[in-house]
């Protein structure tokens, strides 16, 4: 691994792989997932750079792993996010931001950055931002770690894999599946509950059904899901089309899927 | 010549650690401090505006993301508000198990900040590694209070932050009373850890002192007990409201130099957070906690921001005796919600009620409204949050241009270096969330 880069005056950087650990524009709840797994990391990884975490960071050093919060949301995340992918070996999106762009992502798409910012702060502000983005929209992404939070289990084998050179395999199956391995009581079909459980990615262990709540789609779409079939069930459970969209979308998803399910449900009416 | 000799600039350009990224720039004339500012540069986030148009019920799963480590702070709020509007008001069992959930992330917030974030400052240092291996006994604590703060967040809310299981109306289900019963020993097990994180405060005094006093401002707690929920305000002034008309006293504007909005009463800087809640209800404080606080310096009147750490430590301890109290009253009242039918249908669906309303609480680092319109829809027609973060922003400049003003007349290099250290502690004993916060500074002074 590149820790042979690193100078002879660091011991541990000789013998043990880095991690970095950045935030962008978020809530900061990867940042704590990893804070608080630290224990379990520690014995096996050297934290470079944690700014969230420690005072003493490294900034201009190659890292064997850099994981990465948030969405690109200002010209600022945009630098760091460049320099962060220059310097790492494996680049890690945590968190549904760095995947997806969340609910910014979701909330944001019909609306312009602009009109947002002087609604905001104001016609005359200075400020600069960019229309919420995930990373793999400006830089390659090795990993695509997403969850809202993140699972701690997922997070740590996904680390365990990188350190021994090879990547992860992350299943993005629908949330139906593991309800059904729970041998849950569907909420969607017995509640009428708006569950977006089909179309959206699993790993969270079907959390909200569980409880007995819809799920609302906090870890993304999963794989090909079927977001037109997803609209017409909630229609016919009385859902206008306006709030089945929000309620599709709010989560963030590839504006290519918005643009289809959207173009598709205009043709139907 | 002289007058740009006599010029100076602090800056400290990059504030980064607790969600988010600032940075603090001082400018000074001769021996006065001229300008300081606080900014805020976290990517714009824009809430306010994405939740136009969700359903009522929505609202709380989007508003949490917010913040995570406040996350229960934000859905609580949220739901307060529109039930506000419905004029709902929930059950005993639901608002004892709410007000658990918020006590959980009370316990896990605080021990996050203090032993994470702030100790470093006190013992000496720099990254995780050295505190996980050299300072094992306060690792060791803070494993221990944080991860019991994340246990009831989790038995209650679904998981740790970003809870599933909090609603409009109520819960989807409740959690069984055996693993309550469970939280209720390891509270009782761990109670002398919250008693010694405030002993290891009480060892550091403050090494710089603002010089005015602070307004301190905090919701009055309903029921006869310290505690994080209510719809009234007070101030130390004597000042006191309903929350729904915050806009009559709380005047929020954004300020040029930063993307956190900045708050202020009467054009003066206010402060919230657990040492405001201590200077207005510490009296409701009981057991080892009214002890602690009646020892502290603060129970004499001494408002420095410093010992905001302390003040936060001291609320772990009265949250882990009213929290094993809830318990003990859910365990008396079991046999109303404690069948397997009962624990599966809580939940009140709301009609659609237009109207507008705020809802409030006591994060760990203040208080936080969440204010909405609703549309006969049930639509969200308009929505406006203050942050705690927000409200401290102006007294966390006052409190940097006093301590810096104090220190100028005898400047050496070593106290420029002192000063370096002594305005990050300082900073971040106010345990800036979501968008400010502090711990990696290159603070730079020319």
């Amino acid at each position: 691994m590149l820790s042979s880069n690193m100078s002879k005056g660091q011991e541990r950087s000789q013998t043990i792989p880095s991690i970095a650990v950045h935030g962008l524009t978020g809530c900061a709840g990867e940042l704590l997932v990893i804070l608080e797994n630290l224990e379990q990391l520690i014995p096996y990884v050297r934290v470079a750079s944690f700014p969230f975490a420690q005072s003493s960071n490294e900034e201009d050093r190659p890292v064997d792993i850099a994981f990465v919060e948030g969405s690109v949301s200002q010209p600022h995340d945009l630098e760091r996010l460049l320099k962060i992918r220059a310097q790492a070996r494996w680049l890690v999106a945590v968190g549904n931001c760095a995947v997806w762009g969340c609910v910014q992502k979701g909330g944001c798409r019909n609306q312009s950055t602009v009109s947002l910012l002087h609604e905001t702060y104001g016609e005359d502000s200075p400020i600069e931002c960019l229309p919420a983005t995930p990373l793999q929209d400006h830089v390659r992404v090795d990993v695509k770690l997403s969850g809202c939070p993140i699972n701690a289990t997922q997070l740590l084998a996904v680390t365990a894999s990188l350190l021994r050179d090879h990547l992860p395999y992350i299943t993005s199956k629908p949330v139906c599946l593991e309800c059904k391995l729970r041998e849950n009581a569907c909420v969607l079909i017995e509640q009428n509950l708006p569950c977006l459980g089909p179309v959206t990615a699993g790993g969270c262990g079907a959390l909200c059904p569980t409880y007995g709540a819809a799920c609302y789609g906090c870890w993304g779409p999963c794989e090909q899901p079927q977001m037109e079939a997803m609209a017409t069930i909630l229609e016919e459970k009385g859902y206008d089309m306006q709030e089945v969209m929000s309620r599709l979308f709010a989560f963030g998803a590839p504006d290519e899927l918005f643009e289809r399910v959207k173009k598709n449900l205009t043709a139907k009416s | 010549m002289a007058d740009e000799e006599s010029r100076k600039k602090i800056e400290i350009s990059e504030i980064c650690r607790v969600e988010g990224h600032s940075a603090v720039h001082v400018e000074i004339e001769g021996d006065k401090v001229t300008q300081v500012k606080l900014d805020v540069f976290e990517g714009t986030r824009f809430f306010e505006r994405l939740i136009v148009g969700h359903h009522q019920d929505e609202i709380p799963h989007i508003t949490s993301r917010v913040c995570a480590i406040c996350s229960t702070g934000h859905v609580i709020a949220a739901i307060r508000a529109v039930e506000r509007i419905a004029g709902f008001t929930p059950n005993a069992t639901v608002s004892l198990l709410r007000e658990l959930m918020h006590l959980g992330m009370i316990i896990e917030s605080n021990a996050t900040h203090i032993y994470a974030l702030a100790l470093p400052d006190f013992l000496g240092f720099d990254n995780v590694h050295k505190f996980a291996s050299e300072h094992t006994e306060e690792f060791k604590a803070w494993t221990s209070l944080r991860n019991i703060g994340a246990l009831i967040q989790t038995t209650i809310g679904g998981r740790p932050f970003h809870p599933v299981n909090l609603h409009v109306g109520g819960f989807s289900s409740f959690p069984k009373l055996e693993s309550l019963l469970q939280i209720k020993s390891l509270l009782q097990e761990n109670l002398q850890l919250t008693i010694r994180t405030c002993e290891v405060l009480m060892r550091f005094p403050p090494r710089v002192r603002r010089t005015s006093e602070p307004i301190f401002f905090a919701l009055i707690p309903e029921g006869d007990h310290y505690g994080y929920f209510g719809t009234k305000i007070r101030a130390t002034s004597g000042f006191e409201c309903d929350v729904n008309d915050y806009k009559s006293y709380l005047k929020e504007e954004a300020v040029s130099h930063s993307h956190a909005k900045r708050s202020s009463v009467n054009g003066q800087p206010i402060m919230v957070g657990s040492m405001a809640r201590l200077a207005l209800f510490g009296s409701l404080l009981t057991g080892e906690a009214k002890s602690i606080y009646g020892s502290s310096a603060m129970s004499l009147g001494d408002n420095n921001t410093i010992w905001n750490n302390l003040a936060q430590a001291i609320e772990i301890v009265e949250a882990f005796h009213r929290a094993v109290s809830i318990v003990a009253e859910l365990e008396r009242t079991a046999d109303v919600w404690n069948t397997f039918d009962a624990r599966q249908h809580t939940r009140v669906k709301l009609d659609a009620t237009a109207g507008s309303g705020c809802g409030t609480v006591e994060c760990p680092r203040g208080t936080l409204y969440h204010y909405y319109e609703i549309d006969n829809k049930g639509k969200v027609s308009k929505a406006d949050m203050v942050t705690p973060s927000a409200q401290n922003t102006y007294r966390i400049e006052r409190d940097i241009q006093e301590v810096v003003s104090q220190l100028l007349p005898s400047e050496t290099d070593e106290s420029a270096t002192n000063l370096r250290a002594n305005l990050e502690t300082l900073v971040r004993a106010y345990d800036p969330c979501n968008t400010c916060a502090t711990h990696m500074v290159s603070l730079r002074i020319t």
